[in-house]
């Protein structure tokens, strides 16, 4: 048992800190105050550096790292880049990139990697995730887009629509190959054994979206698409044809390490910023953080973050094992892990942030501090993309008990 | 073409705790050292300029028990090939044992046409081991460089002066130590850290030199190394905004700070 990174996966993170601090840090601000998508020059740094291809074999224009490392490497990228972005911008365009792209990789076929991987690790095409409707996201196997085959077309044709979508002004930016992993039901008489989960480029035609007005991450979109007859060949098919609803599980725990990775290293700069100010400033003659009041907050925080660091680190670690040499953890105990830090990673990012702007006093309201920012940011992990808090807690409640515990059935 | 570039490897200093005006070193992460970085970078520009060369960072361990990670470093940032001296007699030295070391596994290893070192190490600054290796080894050395350029057998250096830029020129092989103007060091890619691991690395002890134990032994000692004390005057000016005013004038002018 070693808890300590590799030479490797150390240098890996001090040199990205090196140029995030540099580089993305200073800009983060402007990013969330103009709205307008990760600017180019920092997506293109991240690509020299090797960031967008961590999850991608060298074959792929990926990096040459060991394949049970994948998404240990992957993590470190993304709690790195969220310590430098705390509007959880960037981080999250990486996490969602990165993330489904480890998927496209793990299921898709040999033509779609070569469509889609090598843009990917270049820095130029967004991939994302894209399962929620308008009637909801957690309830999956209610989902009404469909897309059955067309023995005539020889593809797929999708009807439907979907909501709450990150990326739809970052795949319009890119054009071709960007688009979603997506859930669709190829045989709706058949309920969760009639979904497939399937690559959407959104350049393809019958395509069309909107974007909504966010409350914080504002450096990325989110919208939603309609879908009108929209032919998607076989090739785009991740894993098997009804299969989706595994494939797309499988998908949100290695999405979900990221997504924690992300809240965490936001949270571990928020306590940094709440350290030096408490340090610095002093009321009735003592720094703040001579306060108990203050210091043993932050003394619980950093316990609860400290503990977290570990788990997401077995998860990814234990979810590298597992596709690299199946069969060594069951598919309860990953989903008991990674759900674990998935409900409480947003949740102690929210906490750390809100606890610093108190420290902060009137200061902390302001955009002066980078904290409002995150916590506006770290809301969207709440609130539930890739997995509402209560649903990571059914996970929980039925892979440890089993059926008597299981809310999803009755 | 062989660029020797000398890395010392010295504590994170970012990491260093003051603790009664003793540095704290219990447990320290090594790093390549800031000035090496941009020397390695020079190195890495001129091979980029066109010139055919083969980069080999060397370094003396001395203390870091984990030189071999810590040198991955530096053949991710640049080096084509590693050579490190590790013996555990140089684990506390000077640096005139340093720079017989260092000249010694020059020789052994292939030579040089140039060598590159930073003006002066991040955590001691003597600045005093690329002077003894030129010696060692009869190179013309120039100092402070910050610019190189190498053409028709020689090396082109222009350093920062008072008032002017002087440029100087020396044949091949040479020794140059580079000031951190020269360029601003890239950060290592993941591909070339990847790769950092699989590039040959050369481990030398002292006797592989034809050096006894005694050639480390120092032949200085550091009697005590302490953080600058810093006194405050805490002086507290009472009054209404101007009388402070003139109060903190005053007061300065009598520290010297104003009006000299």
């Amino acid at each position: 048992m070693d808890f300590r990174y590799t030479t490797e996966q150390d240098l890996f993170r001090q040199a990205i800190r090196e140029w995030l601090v540099k580089n993305l840090e200073p800009r983060a601000r402007g990013i969330d105050e103009a709205e307008d998508g990760i600017p180019d020059d920092i997506t293109a740094g991240m690509a020299e550096l090797g960031i967008f291809g961590v999850t991608i074999p060298e074959e792929y224009g990926g990096m040459p790292i060991p394949d049970d490392e994948r998404l240990v490497y992957a993590m470190i990228a993304v709690h790195e880049i969220a310590r430098a972005d705390l509007s959880m911008s960037t981080p999250v365009y990486t996490l969602l990139t990165i993330g489904w792209s480890y998927i496209v990789n793990r299921y898709g076929s040999e033509e779609l990697k070569q469509e889609l991987l090598p843009a990917v690790a270049a820095g130029k095409a967004f991939a994302g995730i894209n399962t929620t409707e308008p009637g909801g996201g957690s309830d999956l196997g209610a989902i009404k887009t469909i897309a059955p085959w067309d023995n005539e077309k020889q593809a797929y044709v999708m009807n439907g629509e979907k909501a709450y979508v990150s990326g739809p002004r970052e795949c319009a930016k890119w054009g071709a190959p960007s688009g979603h992993c997506t859930l669709v039901k190829t045989d709706p008489a058949q309920g969760h054994k009639g979904m497939t989960f399937i690559w959407v480029p959104a350049h393809l035609d019958g395509i069309s979206y909107t974007v909504y007005k966010d409350m914080g991450r504002m450096g990325l979109s989110t919208g939603g698409w309609i879908y009108k007859d929209v032919e998607l060949p076989k090739k785009y098919v991740l894993g098997e044809e009804g299969k989706g609803f595994y494939v797309n599980m499988d998908g949100f725990n290695a999405a979900r390490v990221l997504v924690a990775a992300a809240c965490l290293g936001g949270a571990e700069k928020a306590l940094e910023i709440s350290g030096e100010y408490t340090a610095q400033r002093t009321t009735f003659g003592k720094p703040l953080g001579k306060w108990e009041g203050i210091s043993f907050e932050m003394a619980g925080d950093w316990m609860q973050l400290d503990m977290l660091k570990l788990n997401l680190l077995r998860g990814a670690w234990m979810i590298g094992q597992e596709h690299t040499s199946p069969g060594q953890f069951s598919r309860k105990e990953i989903n008991k892990v990674i759900s674990t830090c998935k409900c409480l990673s947003p949740a102690l990012c929210h906490d750390i942030a809100r606890h610093g702007m108190m420290y902060h006093g009137a200061f902390g309201y302001t955009k002066e501090t980078p904290l409002e920012m995150l916590l506006r940011g770290v809301m969207s992990y709440e609130v539930g993309a890739e997995g509402g808090l209560m649903i990571m807690r059914g996970i929980i409640a039925r892979d440890e008990w089993g059926e008597t515990h299981n809310p999803f059935k009755d | 073409m062989r660029i020797v570039v000398c890395v010392k490897t010295n504590y994170d200093l970012q990491m260093v705790r003051v603790k009664g005006r003793e540095p704290v070193l219990e447990a320290l992460p090594y790093k390549v050292g800031d000035l090496e970085k941009n020397a390695l970078e020079a190195a890495l520009q001129l091979r980029e300029g066109g010139l055919e060369c083969t980069i080999v960072a060397l370094t003396v361990a001395e203390a870091n028990a984990k030189v071999k990670e810590t040198m991955k470093e530096a053949l991710a940032l640049a080096a084509d090939e590693a050579v490190v001296v590790n013996d555990p007699a140089l684990a506390a030295t000077d640096q005139a044992a340093l720079a017989a070391a260092i000249a010694k596994a020059i020789e052994h290893t292939g030579g040089a046409d140039l060598v590159l070192f930073g003006e002066g190490s991040t955590d001691n600054y003597s600045g005093l081991v690329g002077s003894r290796v030129a010696e060692l080894l009869g190179l013309p050395q120039i100092g402070y460089a910050r610019s190189i350029a190498v053409a028709d057998g020689a090396v082109t250096v222009e350093r920062s002066m008072d008032d002017m830029i002087e440029t100087l020129q020396a044949p091949l092989p040479a020794a140059v130590t580079v000031v951190s103007e020269i360029n601003e060091p890239r950060v290592a890619t993941l591909m070339n850290i990847m790769k950092a691991g699989k590039k040959p690395l050369t481990e030398l002890s002292l006797a592989d030199l034809g050096l006894d134990a005694g050639a480390a032994a120092p032949q200085k000692a550091v009697l005590s190394n302490l953080a600058e004390e810093q006194d405050r005057k805490h002086i507290i000016i009472e009054g209404d905004a101007a009388t402070a005013a003139a109060g903190l004038v005053d007061a300065l002018v009598k520290e010297g700070v104003l009006g000299r």
